[in-house]
């Protein structure tokens, strides 16, 4: 769809993404950092940059860092540096955010993401510590702006990818890829809302041949919608002002979530110089080998060879495989279920049933009505043959609103299905001997009655009988 | 001269110091002099050095990851000049 | 009397109950009442001190004393944030700014039952040598020249620091040293200035100036007292992360002042024509004397020490560009109004800021700025571990350096030159111990011809803060400087 509104055009996209380190106290100071807090509630002395205040490093974060590195598949820098970024601005209280420009705790690295054409490795370049702002509200007053820092100082990763991307589907599986990936991790809590995790995103266009066009960043996007939306607005905006002759400005813009449109930010007009220079407040920050090592061991099992063991071990096809791997807590639930049950029967109902019942009451898989141990019960039953397919989402459905178990609701309705043979076979006589007229028509090849017979069978079973056995027995008796 | 009337202005806009007509001319003077002082570092060569940003040779210490609640919105705000509901107030910024 | 109070003194006073911690605060007090025109002070705790005074009284009665110092009342350079007292750093953007916290270091004083009497005047932001940059007004010098009755500098930027403990205002005092803020105004006002090593002591609390050079210290009558203050205020601070791990010393239990055997270096890149002949004789004098005690002279050499200064004048305002930046009216101190955010950041700073922080950050953001901060910014850093490179070679030859704290004594307030360069050569000899991390202390050798005190550099290696007391201390017991200014403000 975009491919052909944008037409010979070739887009570049490269993405920085925040993502809060999820950790309880802010990278340079004691302060909490919980989400919502009243204004101004958990902002310390050093947070504050109050006269003669010195940053400490929060161990934690360094660690998240380096573990988020491994996850990345990057290089660990055994020697980085925390530098200070300077500029003014009312959410920035030491005039100045520690980052780490020249030397960052995490080099060169890569994720594999699925596309249309199949699997593409994005190049990471780097990935750095620094501190996040403060947060300004500009709608509490019309002459003044409002400044809260609880923020202010909360670590954040910045993950800066390669412009490897090249569609708005790529940026966002992009995107979606390290979200996966930090919360495997638990380095962070991917909550886009809440703002734990935000992508800039750097997009130009070029005619294919021609050299790369002039880029703009979008600051601050905090869904996979917006990024999407972001980067096809933007590309549009460019090859638009491109074919009329203008040329494209190097800035930063804002993403309007109400109008979908991009525009300059005006704070940012002047051209910036951040003087970086290292913090003659923080010494290097130094690895040692067997301190990386050590974490090195921690690290769990990641999507990608958790869907490579899916596929293998399951038989999983790489298209489920990828939907139950992209999110922890489900590939978590998955193996819940799967253990000694059909792969294939357990697949549908997580990726089916039960995610769309995820869906429609708007929840997420840890908060999901059914456990892993009450879908497992469901598919035993459906598996044993007590019930059939369609009674399974009856029960499952009742399942969800009562939180009872699924044996207990198929003892309550009467659910459990018939597949006592001798049973059965009174049923299917029954049937047969009612109909005589059509068992002769059958007979002299009306084939089509075939189902007639075994509709009434199932009536009959008030619809308890095991199809299965419904249909080689009917076969069995027109066949004699 | 290395700093004239526009590169003069230009730095007080970085460093967000107005300076006014009437003090130009002698921090001009005063920064150019000190600029030559400087620059006798030209001289020197460097090239195989390493440069030293802090002359303490230690590894950084780290803290644990602990919070420490013990400063209260009132303390933060005591001593701003304009505060309002927890909030430091300043002109409008439009972004 | 009055002349011979010292840390060491006076806890034998008060421990011998021959004078109270309130009496004695008084006292200081009076003192600081009648030494007004000397201008050190820049917040009087006349309340707080006494209080604090009958508390320590109190302690002492029922023998709960939290050190052999406990109700000594000693100065404060307005640079450490003290709780409830106002802390300006002589500036006027912080002119109304009362923290509610208190600096490790001040807080080290109190835990030891010490007691400030207030806060003493510094060049703004302790960028100064002569205390003229001070919104408060300069300090005046205790001292005079024979031949004038014009006032004299104190030195900078602890000028308040130093001038009060000469002029007995308070018996020891607390100051910084950047680049030679503590040794430059104790050589002019004939004290003892005790520059740590880099990380001896923390920075927590105390207004930045520039981070990887600012180090507290001491300003005190004797190297004996210097000793024992730096006891009290040096030690690991986790809230400072260059605060060095090394375990501290007990100074004034392990001063000896014996020599023998020792080396001690004389850097003949700090002889120069321009050095007055006095202090050249003191200087001469004084390596002789150490001879004369057991050491053996060893002539040394300081390549880079002429780089020192230049290399200074970037990395000390590129920090200070930096650290200065949190002062834009938003959360604390000074705000001008303004059309609009940048127009009352400008408006405030120009208006907060006297003429020399404003040139120093100016210069500061000058050499970080892109195009210029490869040729000035990391070219300073490299110079700066060539000279620290120097020091590592010298030491591994001598135990100790000796050289003149100040290419001069102190000079008239009015002949302050007016091109800052001319200023900033006052601190020739004391930056490359800041660049170095060095520890340093000037102590007074003599005074010239006018009567003027000479204050002699002393330096060691890194975290041999004992071995530079030792020596220090032989050339004290055996010169027995005892010359103190005529109080020619109490006329
Ligand atoms: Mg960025
Ligand atoms: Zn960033």
């Amino acid at each position: 769809m975009v491919a052909q509104m944008i037409e010979d055009w070739n887009l570049v996209i490269g993405i920085e993404i925040h993502a809060q380190v999820n950790s309880k106290s802010k990278l340079f100071s004691s302060s909490p950092t919980d989400f919502g807090s009243k204004p101004n509630s958990q902002v310390s002395l050093i947070d504050a940059a109050m006269p003669g205040m010195l940053p400490v490093i929060n161990k934690f974060c360094i660690e998240q860092a380096v573990k988020s590195g491994i996850g990345l598949n990057a290089k660990i820098n055994k020697k980085s540096i925390f530098d200070r970024k300077n500029y003014f601005y009312q959410d920035l209280p030491q005039g100045y955010q520690i980052s780490q420009y020249k030397d960052p705790i995490v080099g060169e690295g890569f994720v594999e993401i699925e596309t249309e054409n199949g699997q593409k490795k994005i190049g990471v370049e780097r990935l750095h510590l620094e501190q996040d702002a403060g947060k300004s509200l500009h709608d509490q007053d019309p002459n003044f702006t409002f400044v809260d820092l609880n923020r202010s100082g909360i670590a954040l990763m910045e993950i800066v990818s390669k412009p490897d991307m090249s569609s708005p589907e790529e940026a966002v599986e992009y995107v979606r890829k390290v979200r996966s990936i930090l919360r495997y991790l638990g380095t962070c809590d991917g909550n886009m809302e809440q703002g734990s995790l935000r992508a800039d995103v750097n997009v130009s266009v070029n005619k294919p041949g021609n050299e790369l066009g002039t880029r703009c960043e979008i600051k601050n996007l905090n869904s996979f919608k917006f990024i999407h939306a972001a980067i096809v607005y933007e590309a549009k905006r460019q090859i638009k002002l491109i074919e009329q002759g203008e040329s494209v400005n190097q800035e930063t813009r804002l993403f309007n979530t109400q109008s979908g449109e991009t525009r300059s930010m005006r704070s940012k007009e002047d051209a910036h110089d951040y003087r970086y220079f290292p913090d003659p407040d923080l010494l290097p920050l130094t690895l040692d080998d067997d301190w990386i090592k050590g974490l090195q061991e921690t690290i769990p099992e990641l999507p990608d060879q958790i869907k490579e063991r899916f596929i293998n071990e399951y038989s999983l096809s790489s298209y489920d495989a990828n939907i139950i791997v992209s999110d922890k807590a489900t590939s978590k639930y998955f193996e819940d279920v799967v253990k000694n049950r059909n792969p294939k029967l357990v697949t549908t109902w997580v990726t089916g049933e039960l995610f769309s019942i995820l869906n429609k009451k708007n929840l997420i898989i840890e908060d999901s009505p059914i456990t892993s141990k009450q879908l497992g019960e469901l598919v035993d039953n459906i598996e044993n043959g007590k019930i059939s397919n369609r009674q399974a989402k009856e029960v499952l459905e009742e399942m969800c609103e009562s939180g009872k178990g699924a044996l207990e609701i198929i003892d309550e309705k009467g659910l459990s299905q018939i597949s006592d043979e001798n049973e059965i076979e009174s049923l299917v006589d029954n049937v047969l001997n009612s109909n005589p007229e059509n068992v002769k028509k059958y007979k002299n090849g009306k084939d089509k009655l075939f189902g007639f017979f075994v509709g009434e069978a199932m009536k009959l079973s008030k619809g308890k009988a095991n199809p299965k056995i419904v249909n080689d027995l009917i076969k069995k008796k027109l066949s004699q | 001269m290395e700093f004239d009337k526009k590169s003069l202005l230009k730095l007080g806009k970085l460093a967000r110091i107005s300076i006014s007509d009437d003090k130009l001319n002698n921090l001009s003077k005063d920064l150019n002099s000190i600029l030559e002082f400087v620059d006798q570092l030209k001289e020197i060569k460097t090239d195989q050095v390493d440069p030293t940003s802090n002359s303490l040779y230690q590894k950084l210490e780290v803290r644990d990851d602990k919070v420490d609640t013990k400063n209260s919105a009132e303390d933060i705000l005591e001593n701003a000049p304009e505060k309002e509901m927890d909030f430091f107030v300043v002109p409008k910024v439009i972004e | 009397m009055k002349d011979s109070y010292t840390l060491k003194s006076l806890a034998v006073l008060l421990e011998n109950n021959k004078i109270s911690s309130k009496e004695l605060t008084s006292e200081y007090l009076k003192n600081i009442e009648n030494g007004k025109d000397l201008n050190c002070y820049n917040t009087i705790s006349q309340e707080k001190a006494l209080i604090d005074a009958e508390k320590s009284d109190e302690r002492r009665k029922s023998q709960n004393l939290r050190s052999k110092y406990d109700g000594i009342p000693i100065g404060i350079k307005d640079l450490f944030c003290t709780k409830g007292v106002a802390t300006t750093a002589s500036s006027k953007i912080l002119s109304n700014f009362v923290p509610n916290y208190e600096s490790t270091v001040t807080q080290n004083c109190d835990d030891a039952g010490l007691i400030s009497l207030g806060k003493l005047n510094c060049d703004e932001f302790a960028m100064g040598s002569t205390n003229k940059t001070s919104f408060f007004g300069s300090v005046k010098n205790p001292w005079k020249s024979v031949n004038s009755d014009n006032e004299l500098v104190p030195g900078g930027s602890s000028g308040g620091s130093a001038a009060a403990v000469s002029g007995d205002l308070c018996v020891a005092s607390l100051g910084t040293d950047t680049g030679g803020s503590i040794r430059q105004p104790a050589s002019f006002t004939g004290t003892v200035g005790l520059k740590p090593s880099y990380g001896r002591v923390s920075r927590w609390g105390i207004v930045a100036f520039a981070s990887s050079l600012d180090q507290a210290g001491p300003i005190t009558k004797t190297v004996e007292d210097a000793a024992i203050l730096l006891d009290i205020i040096s030690g690991h601070d986790e809230k400072d992360s260059t605060s060095s791990v090394n375990p501290k010393e007990n100074y004034y239990e392990n001063l000896n002042s014996d020599i023998k055997g020792m080396k001690i270096g004389i850097p003949k890149e700090f002889r120069s024509d321009k050095l007055p002949a006095s202090t050249q004789k003191s200087w001469d004098e004084c390596a002789n004397l150490l001879k004369t005690n057991g050491a053996e002279i060893v002539d040394i050499s300081l390549p880079h020490t002429m780089s020192a200064l230049p290399a200074y004048y970037i990395i000390a305002p590129a920090e200070a560009s930096s650290n200065l930046a949190r002062y834009d009216g938003v959360r604390y101190g000074l705000r001008v109004k303004g059309n609009d955010l940048i127009d009352m950041y400008e408006k405030t700073r120009s208006e907060g800021f006297g003429d020399e922080v404003k040139r120093r950050i100016l210069i500061g953001t000058y050499v970080l700025s892109s195009g210029y901060y490869d040729a000035y910014y990391i070219k300073a850093q490299k110079i700066r571990s060539l000279i620290k490179s120097d020091y590592v070679e010298a030491f591994k030859k001598v135990d100790a350096i000796l050289t003149p704290s100040t290419p001069s004594t102190a000079f008239e307030i009015a002949n302050e030159p007016s091109d800052p360069v001319q200023n900033y050569l006052n601190d020739i000899f004391t930056v490359p111990v800041n660049l170095a991390g060095l520890p340093g202390i000037s102590i007074p050798y003599a005074n010239d011809e006018n009567n003027l005190p000479i204050g002699l550099q002393l330096i060691t290696n890194s975290f041999e803060e004992q071995k530079l007391l030792n020596v220090a201390k032989n050339i004290e017991e055996t010169i027995n400087y005892s010359e103190t200014p005529e109080k020619w403000w109490l006329k």
